[in-house]
């Protein structure tokens, strides 16, 4: 197995010991300061993120499994998202299973039922590898998302040839649990006994040290953990139903039982019996069994008295669970087998690895001058792009009906929503951008959370808690750390500006490609809210066309400048238009004036159109109405935020509110029943080939 | 009616299928599968889901478990049965109902809403029930196969239709033989269906509002 500690922090462990390790200890070490698990190049920065508020519960500084806000009538919404871009770059079905399975483990954690799942998956071309690697990702969250029961409502799928080697395989989960139920990852108090409950076995080895750095090329299969989500539906079943008996859960992902016991004692130690824990192959060496990630395992801090009705649940189901040691007052974590010491290291040493501050540099981005593009050719191009097509192919793999809550389903708007137990409606999205990131990551870092914000508002609900995944390249690269602390920054101050606590997230660097470059910067939210007052129904027919919100010829970092380079200017996010024109629809919504919407952003005002003409229905625009700019390219093409688009049959309601709030809204055009044609102004562009490209090109790439 | 929803170790769907057995007003409860009382029941509902993992083959294993053994008992004393998606791959597979449920034709799981037609009127599921049914299918396993297609068109029950109400190819998500969505015994107690009507009998769920489900889940409330 490769470590990845560097020979800096190795001659740290040997100095606070006195002795050099032994290989066990060493394993134990290169687990719990990977950078998957220390966050040690990413926590002075994530320190700036936003993490409280008047509804939080549980956050980002109480370093638990996942983070929570009330949601009212004595509830708790939870909610994590993680990714699983290594593993699934190697084995993509088991990569991206594991990874729904993971992260629904981190839910239950907290006692939470898990209730919805979105995945944001990113791959490249779509070669031969990259079709069996979407392939795979899909049937692979399906495999497990539906064996256990939970939903899949909703998602992104993104083609960017940065992502060729390394795709990019996100999962969120939300959960549910009564507020004063919630579970704790970390215990208090010595003396509760270790219960592990699941079978270990060969499989993940080194799965948080093989995240933690770049894709070697040699075989790492045995770091890939194998997805069993029918033991995942027995763990989660029983888990949930043990919740209210146990101290403390924590769920045996990265890293294993080295992380699990060590994170849970949170200071305080703990005594681990190897010999007792449960295995699926005999022969597992002591090492092997602290390190190994098998997946459906869950470690409970229970009360002496307690342990047997908490095993006994388990049993039931033929369900291996066991007593394995204990939390100790004594600050030292250690692992025997028969009683001969394997590992005995102090709690402080594991939990505070060196942190790391790397070198930073902004890299200059020189733009080379884009070709004069017809306006035909860019139309076709973009609409036909793999990332604006329907996606129903992925989403008809997933069981999204399930829970018999998913109210608005996959592809039928911006965001998902189901119905939570209290009878509200809670919004969820997810949202990236790797084109405005590749060109400025402060930007894109407000964007992305601008956008998520307005993605919530086109269904009529406001934000209230944002969980982000920040995946860049190796952090020692100054080019690198700088994007990501750019990304941070922006994150950091849209979440501010909107009031969204970050209660949650992920960082995974060393995503790069098999030459060693990095992949664009993609940071990632996801952004749950709730509805106050109507659902919007958004079914697209004949009204109307406003758009809200100021153009701007901001073609830089766009889907537009990733066909056809080029693109001039950056997008400026201004929050204050997101904010005011998400007020404008929500109220719109509510008093009864929108028949359908939809945020502008990947492929401009064009790209919004697309819905409209896919439904049979003609659009007619006249581009002096597009305000804010003169080029007729950024008119339809720029993505920058702050806008909507609008179907209604009272364009003059949202004309005079809009003055009122301080924001532009311009009546563009109609949407007609005679399908086939986009016309803007007096040219008309036929939409027939582009429709059918539409519905028909995953289904017949795949 | 007392109506048992059996919970296998990997069922998914039983708290969706008590939650719309109340809204008819059916005096349901989730049984486990290791304790099922068949005298204690007037009908039972197997629900959807992934029994045992589906791991031998859809429903492979749940078939031949104790509980099935009660079901059985049930059944033959003419009790209601009903089988929704995994229930019905299990009730195949316990030969309670003829035939077999193969991969989907495709090879993939497929979600999506379709409409059924309700072939046959005869039987206590659907003797009230309007002519065509819109509600969601989702499994890799649904594609119907029996082989005497003239006993497949007798106890076919439900037939996924297009919009016009035909069993064209184009509204056949799986590959059923002749379009078959569901089946019946011989005695008509016993009902197995790949579309989950426990999820059509909500109007905030419901593409268009519909709860159709509750058409052939009525009866229970009786």
């Amino acid at each position: 197995m490769i470590l990845t500690l560097s020979s800096g922090e190795m001659e740290v462990v040997r100095r606070v010991l006195g002795r050099e390790p032994r290989e066990a200890e060493w394993k134990l070490v290169d687990a719990l300061w990977s950078e998957h698990c220390s966050y040690k190049s990413s926590k002075v920065f994530l320190r700036s993120l936003p993490s409280t508020g008047p509804n939080v519960i549980m956050s980002v500084e109480d370093w638990q499994d996942a983070g929570a806000v009330d949601v009212g009538n004595g509830l708790a919404l939870v909610l994590k998202v993680e990714s699983h871009n290594h593993p699934s770059a190697i084995d993509p079905f088991n990569g991206a299973a594991t990874g729904v399975g993971g992260i629904l483990r981190d839910i239950i954690s907290k006692g939470a039922k898990p209730i919805a799942l979105l995945d944001m998956i990113r791959v490249g071309k779509l070669d031969e590898k990259g079709k069996w690697l979407l392939r795979n990702i899909i049937a692979g969250i399906g495999f497990y998302g539906n064996s256990v029961g939970v939903p899949v409502v909703g998602g992104e799928l993104s083609f960017d040839e940065t992502y060729n080697d390394n795709p990019l395989v996100d999962v969120a989960c939300a959960g549910i649990v009564s507020k004063d139920s919630i579970v704790p990852s970390v215990v208090k108090e010595p003396g509760l006994r270790l219960v592990l409950a699941g079978f270990t076995g060969l499989d993940g080895l080194g799965g948080a040290s093989f995240a933690s750095r770049k894709l070697s090329g040699m075989d790492e299969i045995g770091a890939v953990q194998i997805a069993d989500p029918f033991a995942g539906k027995i763990i989660i079943d029983v888990t949930l139903e043990v919740a209210k008996e146990v101290e403390a859960i924590k769920d045996l992902g990265g890293g294993g039982l080295a992380v699990a016991v060590t994170e849970m004692a949170n200071g305080l130690g703990a005594v681990v019996n190897l010999e007792k824990v449960p295995l699926r192959f005999k022969y597992l060496s002591p090492e092997d069994i602290i390190i190994s990630e098998t997946q459906e395992r869950m470690l409970f801090a229970v009360k002496p008295e307690r342990v047997e009705s908490v095993c006994s649940k388990f049993r039931e189901y033929n369900y291996p669970c066991e007593d394995i040691g204990e939390i100790t007052a004594d600050p030292t974590i250690r692992f025997q087998y028969n009683g001969q010491v394997v590992a005995e290291l102090p709690s402080d040493l594991l939990l505070s690895p060196p942190l790391n501050v790397w070198p930073a540099e902004r890299a200059s981005r020189r733009r080379e001058p884009g070709r004069e593009v017809p306006l035909g050719e860019a139309l076709r191009a973009i609409l036909t792009h793999p990332d604006l097509v329907s996606k129903e192919w992925a989403y008809s793999q997933f069981d999204y009906e399930v829970g018999t809550s998913t109210v608005v389903k996959p592809g039928q708007a911006d965001s998902a929503v189901v119905e939570l137990p209290n009878g509200k409606y809670l919004a969820l999205k997810g949202d990236a951008n790797q084109d405005l990131c590749a060109e400025d990551a402060y930007e894109c870092g407000k964007a992305i959370v601008a956008e998520a914000y307005r993605n919530l508002a086109t269904v009529g609900a406001r934000g209230i808690a944002l969980v982000d995944h920040l995946q860049f390249g190796d952090p020692r690269k100054p080019n690198v750390y700088q994007d990501f602390i750019d990304a941070v920054r922006g994150i950091s101050e849209a979440s501010k500006f909107f009031s969204i606590p970050v209660v949650g997230g992920k960082v995974s660097f060393h995503n790069e490609d098999k030459n060693g470059n990095p992949i664009k910067p993609t940071p990632l939210v996801v952004m749950a809210g709730l509805i106050e007052g109507k659902l919007a129904r958004n079914r697209i027919d004949e009204g109307n066309l406003v758009l809200i919100g100021e153009t701007r010829n901001e073609l830089a970092g766009t889907l537009f400048s990733r066909i056809f380079g080029g693109g001039g200017e950056v997008a400026k996010t201004k929050l204050i238009e997101d904010l005011i024109a998400s007020n404008l629809v929500i109220k719109g919504i509510n008093e009864g004036k929108v028949i359908w919407n939809k945020d502008i952003s990947k492929g401009g005002l064009a790209g919004a159109l697309l819905p409209i003409l896919t439904k049979g229905f003609s659009v007619k625009i006249s581009s002096s109405h597009v305000v804010g700019t003169s080029s007729v390219l950024g008119k339809m093409f720029s993505e920058n935020g702050g806008r909507f688009l609008v179907l209604t049959s009272d364009p003059q309601w949202f004309m005079y509110q809009a003055g009122r709030m301080g924001i532009q809204a311009s009546a563009i055009g109609k949407a007609t029943r005679d399908g086939g044609k986009l016309v803007l102004d007096d040219e008309t562009f036929p939409m027939d080939s582009v429709v059918e490209n539409y519905y028909t090109f995953l289904e017949g790439s795949l | 009616m007392r109506t048992a929803v059996i919970k296998f170790p990997g069922t998914t769907c039983e708290l969706d299928v008590v939650k719309a057995l109340k809204v008819v007003g059916a005096q349901a409860e989730v049984v486990k599968f290791n304790s099922l009382d068949p005298d204690r029941y007037e009908a039972v509902v197997i629900p959807g889901g992934f029994s045992f993992g589906d791991y031998l083959r859809a429903g492979a294993i749940a078939a031949n478990s104790e509980a099935m053994k009660g079901v059985r008992e049930m059944a033959n004393e003419g009790k209601l049965v009903l089988g929704i998606c995994n229930g019905f791959q299990i009730l195949v597979e316990s030969g309670l109902l003829r035939g077999a449920l193969l991969p989907n034709i495709n090879l993939r799981f497929v979600t999506r809403w379709v409409r059924i037609r309700v072939r046959r009127k005869d039987t206590p599921f659907t003797g009230e029930s309007k002519d065509v049914l819109f509600m969601p299918i989702a499994h890799a396993e649904g594609r119907y196969f029996l082989d005497d297609e003239e006993i497949a068109s007798r106890l076919a029950v439900f037939q996924y239709v297009d919009e016009r109400g035909e069993p064209s190819p184009q509204a056949n998500p799986n590959g059923s033989l002749m379009n078959i969505a569901g089946i019946t015994n011989e005695a008509g107690n016993v009902l197995g269906l790949m579309p989950h009507p426990e999820r059509a009998s909500f109007s905030s769920i419901s593409p268009d509002g519909s709860r159709d489900g509750l058409e052939i889940l009525r009866v229970f409330g009786k």
